[in-house]
């Protein structure tokens, strides 16, 4: 009989105590991981639409800083201008390597003219943008041309095998981008030309015409020269543009960034709480157990079980217990993450992007070390006491 | 094949308590001896089972088991000298309840130096059916009788064929119908087997024929005699017996 054949025997046949190692385990491995996951998964998502966005700066209409966070991060329509002058004064300011304008749009609520309802769309300019073609590039999608847009991750066609009906007008779906876990997942993406063609097409087939003022912009994407002082360009551009406002890219998605940190903060609170409580309640069950067993591991001892064997067989036990929660553990919190992914991005209001599988198994296997290792030190000392008593007392007791 | 020289065992109690259970006791006992250790509750008896088989150190003195000193040895040559020469049988039931019969038995083989051997399980069979359970192979401790118990402790420590084995009042739980059986078992064993035996005893009445009595009274040997017929018919021998 081997030792984990063993310590099987033992948990059958103690099913109070192994049960609550093993919902101890589970509940540090499932909130561990679920933590983990929930906020690895929004810093990468805020860390890839920042990146996404590309620019250094990025000028918006004084007052409209949340509402760009709220469309880029959470998909909610946004619609917001500031004047197209701005975008040449912001070219002539020193340090100003490039700027980009961006359009931002929205389909119409629950209309029948349009394939998704309120969705956020993004017009550029192809001439001056360096945000959006550079993802076309990498994702190897030709340049868009008239009548053709990239959707987010999301987006799938709703006409025919490639077309989305915006404002009455087909348009066609040229490829999606990888995923980001923001509302860009939910969004399109198509140039000015476009913009306008859809407006012009909207006066006869949508519910409602789009309107694109040709003297107005939603942003300005912007590029800084080589060892520009990024804070006092944003200063300066503050100072120089009355009524607008620059998010330096460090700042972008500032109230997100917030948000994840007292979430943070959160689950730190409760990791420490529950860990060090979890640890305590499996050593104590193990102690009682101990105690509770000292005449039987007495025996063991009688019959040439070594010491070590006597510690390895309760260490195997809790091993396989932990082993068994944490496998648990970790499925719930995969499971939950899967399936409230989006519950969680509204009610917190952070993105999140799903792990690719293997960072996922790489999180999973840490989750499942560390819930063992944890349980092994839980149960350490009690172990290393019961193999150290002495069997004629032990038996006797 | 046992010998204690002048050992003594004080227990500490905690708060500066201490109990004195074994007080400088000599004792030798040789292969093939069937050898009873009779006396009071608090005698010693137990101790001086445990103190043989290197159970628990003496506070005083030295144990020996075929010449070699058993608390010089480590806690794994320890632990492989018990399972390979050692058996036990207890006075509380000591089968574990998790495991069946058969798995009860073979278990000390999973101790020895080298494993199991393979031919364990039949081993235990066997055993098993020496002592005339052989049709409860399947079944766990609870659904024996405690008579049946205790022939599957001895089958247990009899499984790795030990040169001694050591029983601690092990009808004491029985009715007298089975305290017989199971003492016919031991007498039956030491003669088919040639393994030394010693019975710890509070009863007397048990010590045979050809069985060495050796009497303990508060920690020490006060009598030690060999019985050359039925009980009570004993010849006195030295207090010291370091035969």
């Amino acid at each position: 009989m081997s030792l984990l054949q063993l310590a099987w025997k033992n948990i059958s046949g103690n099913r109070l105590r192994s049960w609550v190692v093993v919902l101890c385990a589970l509940l540090v491995a499932a909130f561990a991981l679920f933590a983990t996951l929930l906020l690895r998964g929004a810093a990468a998502s805020l860390e890839l639409a920042a990146n996404r966005l590309g620019a250094d700066i990025v000028v918006v209409p004084e007052g409209a800083e949340t509402e760009m966070e709220g469309a880029l991060l959470m998909g909610v329509a946004a619609q917001f201008w500031m004047p197209k002058e701005n975008v040449a004064k912001l070219a002539d300011i020193p340090g100003v390597e490039a700027v980009s304008p961006q359009i931002y749009l929205a389909t119409l609520k629950n209309a029948s003219c349009c394939s998704a309802s309120e969705m956020f769309m993004v017009a550029y300019d192809p001439q001056t943008d360096f945000t959006i073609r550079p993802w076309l590039q990498r994702q190897q999608h030709a340049e868009l041309g008239l009548g053709q847009v990239v959707g987010g991750h999301n987006i799938f066609p709703t006409e025919g095998d490639d077309g989305l009906l915006v404002y009455g007008d087909v348009v066609k779906l040229s490829g999606n981008l990888e995923p980001t876990g923001t509302g860009l997942d939910q969004s399109i993406f198509f140039t000015l030309d476009t913009a306008r063609d859809i407006a012009r097409v909207s006066e006869t087939r949508a519910k409602q015409p789009l309107t694109v003022p040709e003297d107005q912009v939603s942003a300005v994407l912007l590029k800084t020269k080589p060892d520009t002082n990024i804070g006092e360009l944003a200063m300066r551009i503050f100072r120089a543009l009355p009524g607008v406002y620059p998010i330096q890219s460090a700042n972008l998605f500032r109230s997100a960034r917030t948000q994840l940190n007292s979430l943070l903060r959160a689950v730190v609170i409760v990791l420490a709480l529950i860990w060090p409580l979890a640890i305590l309640l499996i050593g104590m069950v193990y102690l009682m157990a101990a105690n509770e067993r000292r005449r039987e591991l007495g025996v063991l001892r009688a019959l040439g079980a070594t010491r070590r064997f006597i510690a390895e067989s309760l260490l195997a036990e809790a091993g396989m217990l932990a082993f068994c929660g944490a496998s648990i553990g970790v499925f719930l919190a995969v499971l939950a993450i899967y399936l409230f992914r989006r519950l969680i991005m509204v009610s917190l209001g952070v993105p999140f992007l799903l792990p690719s599988p293997g960072a996922l198994a790489v999180q999973i296997g840490i989750g499942l070390l560390l819930t063992m290792f944890s349980v092994f030190l839980a149960v350490l000392l009690p172990a290393i006491k019961i193999s150290r008593q002495d069997p004629a007392i032990a038996m006797r007791e | 094949m046992i010998r204690l020289e002048d050992v003594s065992k004080v227990y500490e109690l905690g708060k500066g308590n201490t109990v004195a259970a074994v007080r400088g006791v000599s004792l030798a006992i040789g292969a093939g001896e069937f050898a009873a250790i009779v006396g009071r509750s608090g005698s010693g008896k137990t101790t001086i089972l445990n103190l043989a088989a290197g159970l628990t150190r003496p506070t005083a003195g030295r144990v020996t088991f075929d010449g070699v000193d058993l608390w010089k040895l480590t806690d794994q040559q320890q632990s492989h000298l018990r399972s390979r020469k050692i058996g036990f049988v207890f006075q509380f039931p000591s089968l574990l309840p998790t495991l069946t019969v058969h798995e009860n038995v073979i278990l000390p083989t999973r101790f020895g130096a080298n494993g199991p051997s393979p031919d364990a399980p039949q081993r235990a069979e066997a055993m098993l059916r020496r002592v005339g359970l052989a049709e409860k192979l399947s079944s766990y401790p609870r659904q024996l009788s405690v008579g049946q118990q205790q022939r599957v402790v001895i089958a247990r420590a009899l499984i790795n064929q030990p040169q001694l084995l050591l029983a601690d009042e092990p009808t004491s739980n029985l009715d007298e119908k089975t305290e017989m059986e199971i003492l016919g078992l031991f007498r039956e064993l030491h003669a088919s087997l040639g393994v030394t035996i010693v019975l710890v005893t509070h009863t007397r009445q048990l010590v045979t024929s050809g069985m060495k009595a050796i009497e303990m009274a508060d920690g020490r040997i006060v009598e030690a005699s060999t019985t050359a017929g039925p009980a009570g018919n004993a010849a006195r021998l030295p207090l010291d017996l370091t035969q």
